[in-house]
């Protein structure tokens, strides 16, 4: 009992800090951006790692990809996806100065939540038919990225040590992405052990999805709000 | 081992459940962002629940909107005597700069009263657009603000005096009109009470201004000071 009440803790300390840290780039890290004038690799690998873990998109989708995989070969197999998804349009959408509209492509990182969810669910199984969920996760991991990209361009970098900068983002996304999956592992691992897991399995996926619906349902306000 | 079998997932629900659940799920996240998340982020408020739970507050601060004093003969307004204009206060002195990142803006205003002077000079590292206006606290016809342009230009620097031609807020307005960033510099010397910084995000916030007087004295104990210019007395 006691260890359910420390996990119940743990998980509620998570979502407290992701929603009070919010998604975008902070007004601190923004004006760092803008100042600054040539490389800097460690304060961008910082600001990566901070986006990647306190991004709860990102966290969501990668909870809703490693909820059934208990293999650590999966589990490597399927984030390997994902990040070469991410790095690709990250590293192409900033260096090529290529944008989107950041609320439609956040918008489609929570429908990426809704697609895992509703997969965990066993909804293409009752369908009839299994897109493959390899692919699947290769092509959200390039919206992702291009998420990534859209925001970082928002800051209009110097070109004076561009290449570098983005690239030291990039990796500090991968470094907060191994420290993020470590800790959604350990508690992943940790339930697992506990029977309440499988019975809970479908009502967790189903909250996942709802999460999913709830970013998606923001982002398209948002984009419709935009403009007026 | 086919791509089939290695996803793992659930055992397939029945349809009428599949679609119970994402119906709830799809109620449930609508239910969330009515009441709470549009009204918070957005002021999207369709039922008042926004209202209610003091959620609005949050995607619509509160303006506070500058308010001049509106006053004639207001502290720092001179008394003319022939070219002497007197002043009942000393005068202040304020260096101000500012960093603007792509397409921002900001405003920078002093509280002047009608007929006190200030000297300044400005200049910025590229050219910005740029506007010396004023603004009084209510107009009687319309009950805004009104204001008034006096020099609405491209500029990157300028070296002038001013004097308030009514009681009011009186300063710049710059704006960097491409991606690149641009830095601001300006010093000013005058008969002003207060300083207003207004940016692109809507924040506002006062300047504390010095006196002149507060300047460091130089130092008296040399008479004779070397520099790269050469030798210069200094009493």
């Amino acid at each position: 009992m006691r260890r359910h009440t420390l996990l119940a803790a743990l998980v509620l300390w998570a979502l407290a800090s992701t929603v009070l840290v919010a998604h975008g780039v902070s007004d601190k890290d923004a004006r760092f951006l803008l100042s600054l004038d040539g490389p800097a690799i460690i304060p961008l690998m910082y600001l990566g790692a901070k986006h990647m873990v306190t991004g709860y998109d990102h966290l969501l989708f990668l909870v809703g990809v490693i909820f059934f995989l208990y293999r650590l070969k999966d589990i490597l197999l399927y984030v390997s996806l994902f990040t070469i998804g991410h790095s690709l349009t990250l590293l192409v959408g900033a260096l090529g100065g290529i944008r989107a509209n950041a609320h439609i492509v956040d918008a489609i990182i929570g429908l990426s939540i809704v697609y895992k969810a509703f997969e965990n669910l066993g909804g293409f199984k009752a369908l009839g038919f299994q897109p493959n969920t390899r692919v699947a996760v290769l092509i959200f991991g390039l919206f992702h990225g291009f998420g990534l990209a859209t925001k970082l361009q928002e800051y209009s970098l110097s070109r004076n040590g561009l290449v570098t900068n983005i690239v030291s983002f990039n990796i500090g996304v991968e470094i907060g992405q191994f420290l993020a999956l470590t800790a959604v592992l350990l508690t992943l691992v940790y339930w697992r052990t506990r029977p309440g897991y499988m019975r809970h399995a479908y009502a967790t996926n189903a909250a996942l999805m709802t999460a999913g619906f709830v970013l998606t349902g923001y982002q398209l306000a948002g984009y419709f709000t935009a403009g007026l | 081992m086919t791509s089939q079998t290695e996803t793992h997932t659930l055992a397939a629900p029945s349809l009428s459940k599949l679609a119970r659940t994402t119906g709830l799920a799809l109620l449930l996240a609508g239910v969330l962002l009515i009441t709470i998340v549009l009204p918070a982020e957005y002021a999207i408020d369709p039922i008042g629940t926004g209202r209610w739970l003091g959620l609005t507050q949050i995607a619509a601060p509160a303006v506070s909107v500058v308010e001049p004093v509106n006053a004639e003969g207001a502290p720092l307004a001179p008394t003319q005597k022939g070219p002497i204009g007197e002043y009942p206060r000393e005068f202040k002195y304020d260096v101000f700069e500012i960093e603007l990142g792509a397409y921002e803006y900001v405003e920078y205003k002093y509280q002047m009263a009608k007929g006190a002077t200030m000297l300044f000079s400005w200049t910025a590292n590229l050219g910005v657009l740029h506007d010396l206006h004023a603004e009084r606290a209510q107009d009687s016809a319309t009950g805004g603000p009104a204001e008034e342009s006096f020099d609405k230009s491209s500029r990157q620097q300028a070296t002038a005096s001013y004097t308030a031609p009514f009681t009011g807020i009186h300063g710049w307005y710059w704006e960097n009109p491409g991606a690149a960033r641009v830095r601001i510099r300006l010093t000013s010397a005058g008969f002003y009470e207060s300083a207003v910084e207004i940016r692109s995000d809507r924040t506002r916030q006062t300047h504390p201004l010095r006196a002149l007087e507060s300047l460091p004295a130089p130092p008296r104990q040399q008479t004779r000071t070397e520099t790269s210019e050469g030798t210069i007395a200094v009493p």
